[in-house]
């Protein structure tokens, strides 16, 4: 079978909901990473078989985002785009396309990635006052006009009852009723998993962010952000240094005032940021004389219930290792996204577990992770978490790691919002 | 035939096609032609339609042959001329049939006025087409009747400020005010001509075209007729007129005069005035000046290198723009505006984000003055990306380098690039004084090197001055020019001498202007004499735009090889030292708060207790002009460039030197070599003054008796 290789990538830094980023949708970052992989790389624009990206808040002013990356960034306007959507696996999905289609002979290069911008998730009006709106601009008289305002304008002056928060909503599974959030509550129920575990994961989470913050410059372009384009951006601004586990115990739990273990600073951080990569046959990207970052051997998606998506991992880990053929300790670096500290530690539990294995029939594909291999450079619980982005920083992240510590093999996964998990082997 | 009737069924058509020609113009002959045709028309019965069509492709009728204007030398016989034009216009007009002109593509001038003579006008949806009277640009008002006509048919205001701005429409605009009745697709032209014509007939569009205005309402309606506004709208406008022209150019004004008239008389009368105002004006030196500039810039904006037939320009897409400063943001915000897609390097994110700003105000500005679409300002923004390294300058077609005035470090990024650029990128340098040689000796292949020289602010200024060294090929002036073409802009092409043109000819100038101060004391004075004569701004006001400290550094540069009459005078030294630069230090010979200007106090001081001379503004006016024509002679006597034309292009457009003068050598000719040269040589002699000792060149002129541009 025809290899997939990764010739390079970049990201954006990620910046905390409302910071830096504040003024650049997600399709202003997702066209900055396009651009400077097409210029890193040196590609001919005209090579690109399609522009894949993957992208959750979906802006209703760059509808189909892909293609309004990939006009901006200079891809020719005959070639082909496509946005995904798997919410926190829209990323990853955004390479797993390219795969698939570069095996069934579509096309030979494709560039992919993630953009998100959860600072610029919409705001609606709730739909009664909607109705009343429409209503409002449909009235053809004076008096009539000013019979709908009347109607309109005493209600939208309560802020709080006329509009709802696109991103909230995003964030919050409609068919069990919880918010991410209470999915994790669910699982630190489940499996027991203490306040103070959570916290001391988190803190790690941070102390290796800052260390790595020089590192993973190498997969970071800075970015000069409107409207005072006066300073560059060129690290992440989630990792706290001096993050102290008293800090961290102060925190009132978010999603369950009375009993809930899971607080903002235990959780994965709300945040802005985009990522790209450049997928080809290995053919092609030998014939272009270009030097693949790495190679992206095999991909699993699984599904679980709603209500314990933070779960994912466990599931997908051992399917992507048995199609792999391949076992768990042969991985040499794992990531496993941090959307929840609780929901990572649920995972690795779950993995150790042999009932587990045996329930599922994983037997052979699951066991314990190494710590001194687990998320080496940090996790989203401190770098940040833009959930149509984090696939792509994931594969980005693990390959320039592999490739600075000379490592032949590593392992990506994410929970995915909705119930189903993600992972990806890659190789060098 | 240039033009002829062709009839199908009842419909008749007069088509222009002029021979040898890619435009048609309403020359004498044609008009002749016409109105023969017209005779022949008014005694026929079967033909219930007239339509005008041109069978050019973007072109209906470019205007009048400006060289029969040009020629006129008599005010009646401008007046004769521009009656000539009206009496065949108005037999179009007084047709018993309904009349139809069809605009697919530009109809300027004689065009639009004859297009204003018909009942109705089409146009089509065709990005060429452009409707509009530029007269004015050329220092004379539209002679065909659009004065009249236009006016009354887009309405008094509107009128007005089409024929005072010389500006075209685009057809969405024409189609809004009602300059044209509706816009077609070119597919289908013939079907959409058919059926407009069914409507006709049928009543549908009332045949007066002065009564076919969009219906007002409410407010609007009440004032588009009264009295008070229409007052009001000449006596604005004349005010705006006075505000952009300093009163320096009497077409417009003359033309608010004339139609503050005609606008109530009946035709006959309306014309006669049009007529008058059209012979006094076309006669005017300022007039023939324009004319001459506008030949000049027709012709630069076309230039060529000369035995070059056959040599294509190279594509370019792509551009590395090297320096991320004021001048190389306002390169990269050019070029992506114009489709080039820029990587944009420098030494530091400060500097890159300086870059990525200056381009983003200059498309905020255009957006907010509805030059531009949003949508467009972004697509083009995004042509930008930033960078520390040379990534991403593998590819590029072309690299503009900007970085700081210093050879060292010029040489070092021309030596780096080498490495970095594919076979075949152009390197263009940026330099305004530097030897552009001596960094192209430091290139792989030199031959691919050239001087880009770009005036600030870039996307303003309409000059690029192409600096050629005797090792830059023929293929890399060709795709400089083509390049400069594209970005809209006019090129001139020099050698590679130092200052080239421009800097050469204003710093000079410059210099003297603190001579001057010196002996008088008096900055504003100086300053105002050289806004009175037309300059868009003094010295010292130039001099703070730029900033000292690069207007010093050009001196320098020019001393060392042209002589010290370029060493930059005691007095800006003292001034430079004191970090008085100008508008970016908030201080100069001015200082800056806000939108305020005032004189900088400090300057007299600075100029201590000198026995200050009389302020002699003659001779003053003459030692800063005579300077730069001096200057600009020994430019040719280097063989700088070849032509004088290229001097006036270079004056005009890289220094605003006012067109309605012709030209800085056109003016010297007007002036008299003779009387130049007799001045020259009184300001030499009186106090030794060495630079105005004036040149072989200038001296064998005036052996001669002939002036730059001939006899």
């Amino acid at each position: 079978m025809e290899r997939i290789v990764i010739v390079d990538g970049i990201r954006t830094p990620f910046a905390k909901m409302g910071t830096d980023f504040n003024f650049l949708g997600a399709q202003d970052l997702g066209r900055i990473v396009a651009r400077e992989v097409i210029e890193r790389t040196g590609i001919d624009v005209n090579e690109i078989d399609e522009v894949i990206f993957g992208n959750v808040g979906q802006p209703s002013n760059a509808s189909n985002i892909a293609r309004v990356i990939s006009i901006l960034s200079g891809v020719p306007d005959r070639t082909p785009a496509l946005t995904v959507h798997r919410n926190c696996a829209s990323g990853i999905d955004s390479a797993i396309q390219a795969s698939m289609k570069i095996r069934l002979n579509e096309g030979d290069c494709y560039l992919v990635g993630g953009a998100e911008s959860m600072t610029n998730i919409e705001v609606e009006l709730v739909k009664p006052l909607q109705d009343e709106l429409v209503a409002l601009s449909k009235a053809k008289t004076t008096k009539d006009r000013l019979l709908k305002m009347m109607k309109f304008y005493p209600k939208f002056f309560n802020i709080k009852k006329s509009l709802q928060f696109g991103m909230w909503l995003g964030l919050t599974d409609p068919t069990c009723g919880l918010g991410m959030g209470g999915t994790a509550e669910v699982l630190a129920k489940e499996f027991g998993i203490t306040r103070e575990e959570q916290d001391q994961f988190a803190l790690l989470s941070h102390q290796k962010a800052i260390a790595a913050r020089e590192i993973l410059k190498e997969e970071i372009v800075p970015v000069i952000p409107p409207p005072e384009y006066k300073k560059a951006v060129d690290a992440d601004n989630g990792p706290r240094d001096g993050q102290t586990i008293e800090a961290l115990a102060k925190l009132k739990p978010a999603f369950d005032r009375r009993s809930g273990t899971v607080t903002a600073g235990n959780a994965s951080q709300i945040s802005d940021g985009a990522g790209a990569l450049l997928i080809m046959s290995e053919k092609k990207a030998k014939s272009l004389g270009l030097k693949p970052l790495g190679i992206m051997r095999t991909y699993a998606i699984a599904a679980v219930e709603p209500h314990r998506m933070g779960m994912g991992p466990a599931h997908a880990i051992p399917m992507v290792l048995k199609k792999a053929k391949m076992r768990l300790k042969e991985m040499e670096a794992i990531e496993i996204n941090e959307a929840f500290a609780v929901q990572a530690l649920a995972c690795l539990k779950q993995l150790a577990s042999e009932v587990f294995a045996k329930k599922f029939g994983y037997e052979g594909y699951t066991g314990e992770i190494d710590p001194g291999i687990f998320n080496v450079n940090g996790g989203a619980v401190a770098l940040g978490h833009p959930v149509g982005t984090t696939g792509t920083r994931l594969i980005l992240t693990m390959l320039k790691h592999m490739q600075r510590n000379d490592l032949n093999i590593g392992l990506v996964s994410l929970c995915v919002g909705g119930g189903q998990g993600a992972a990806v082997i890659l190789e060098r | 035939m240039s033009i002829s009737l062709k009839v199908e069924n009842d419909v008749g058509f007069i088509e222009f096609d002029q021979d040898d020609s890619k435009v048609n113009l309403l020359t004498s002959d044609m008009l002749r032609r016409l109105d023969g045709i017209l005779d022949g028309i008014g005694t026929r019965e079967d033909l219930n339609t007239l339509v005008v069509v041109s069978k050019k492709k973007g072109v209906f009728i470019a205007g009048a042959d400006i060289k029969e204007i040009e020629a006129i030398s008599e005010a009646k016989d401008g007046k004769a001329k521009s009656q000539e034009g009206q009496k065949v216009l108005n037999k179009l007009e007084d047709l018993k049939i309904p009349t139809l002109a069809v605009i697919d593509g530009v109809a300027l001038g004689g065009g639009c006025e004859l297009a204003l003579a018909c009942d109705y006008r089409l146009a089509t949806f065709n990005p060429k087409v452009r409707i509009g009277c530029p007269e004015v640009n050329l220092g004379f008002n539209p002679g065909f009747g659009g004065t009249y006509r236009l006016p009354r048919i887009v309405g008094l205001a509107e009128g007005m400020k089409m024929i005072l701005a010389g500006r075209p429409v685009p057809g969405g605009k024409a189609l809004k005010t009602g300059l044209v009745d509706a816009l077609v697709p070119e597919e289908g032209l013939s079907n959409s001509v058919s059926a407009f014509i069914a409507k006709i007939h049928k009543g549908k569009i009332p045949r007066d075209k002065y009564k076919r205005k969009r219906k007002k309402k409410g407010v609007a309606l009440i004032f588009a007729n009264s009295l008070i506004v229409q007052y009001l709208t000449f006596s604005q406008s004349r005010k705006s007129v006075l505000k952009l022209t300093k009163g320096f150019y009497p077409a417009p004004l003359k033309t608010i005069d004339l139609i503050s008239k005609s606008y109530y008389a009946k035709r006959e009368k309306g014309m006669d005035l049009e007529a008058k105002t059209f012979g006094e004006l076309a006669v005017t030196e300022i007039s023939k000046n324009l004319v001459q500039v506008f030949y000049l810039s027709e012709k630069y904006k076309k230039l060529t290198p000369k035995d070059a037939d056959g040599i294509r320009p190279a594509a370019i897409e792509k551009c590395g723009v090297c320096g991320a400063g004021t001048m190389g943001g306002g390169i990269a915000q050019l070029l992506s505006s114009r489709g080039v897609w820029v990587r944009l390097k420098d030494i530091n994110h400060g500097a890159v984000a300086l870059g990525l700003s200056a381009a983003a105000k200059i498309y905020k500005g255009a957006v907010k003055r509805r030059k531009m679409k949003p949508a467009d300002a972004r697509k083009s923004f995004a042509r930008i990306s930033g960078t520390l390294d040379y990534s991403g300058f593998g590819n590029a077609d072309l690299v503009i380098e900007a970085v700081v005035e210093k050879m060292s470090i010029k040489k070092s990024v021309f030596k780096e690039l080498s490495g970095v650029v594919k076979d075949g990128t152009v390197i263009a340098t940026n330099t305004s004084a530097l030897s552009v040689s001596e960094m192209a000796n430091e290139a792989k292949d030199p031959s691919k090197v050239v001087g880009f020289h770009f005036f600030n602010p870039v996307h303003r200024m309409p000059l690029v001055e192409v600096v050629a060294t005797p090792m830059t090929s023929k293929e890399t002036i060709v795709t400089a020019l083509a390049f400069a073409k594209r970005l809209g802009k006019t090129p001139i092409l020099v050698k590679d001498t130092r200052g080239f043109i421009v800097n050469r000819v204003l710093l000079g100038y410059i210099n003297e202007a603190g001579r001057i101060l010196e002996e008088c004391g008096r900055m504003v004075e100086i300053d105002e004499l050289m806004t009175d004569f037309g300059l868009p701004m003094g010295p010292f006001t130039l001099s703070d735009e730029v900033g000292l400290d690069v207007g010093i550094k050009v001196l320098e540069t020019l001393a060392e090889s042209l002589g010290g009459r370029f060493a930059p005078v005691g007095s800006f030294k003292k001034v430079f030292e004191k970090g008085l630069l100008g508008k970016k230090t908030k201080k100069g010979f001015y200082t800056y708060s806000g939108k305020d200007r005032d004189p900088n106090e400090e300057i007299e001081a600075l100029l201590g207790d000198n026995d200050f001379r009389p302020f002699d503004a003659e001779n003053y006016r003459k030692r800063l002009i005579y300077l730069m024509i001096n200057e600009a002679a020994r430019c040719l006597e280097d063989g700088v460039v070849d032509d004088p034309g290229a001097i006036d292009v270079g004056m005009i457009f890289g220094t605003g030197f006012p067109p309605f003068r012709g030209g800085l050598l056109r003016w010297a000719d007007s002036v008299g070599i003779a009387n130049i040269v007799d001045d020259l040589e009184r300001f030499t002699n009186k106090e030794n003054r060495q630079q105005f000792e004036p040149c072989a060149y200038l001296l064998s002129l005036r052996d001669e008796k002939k002036g730059f541009y001939g006899a």
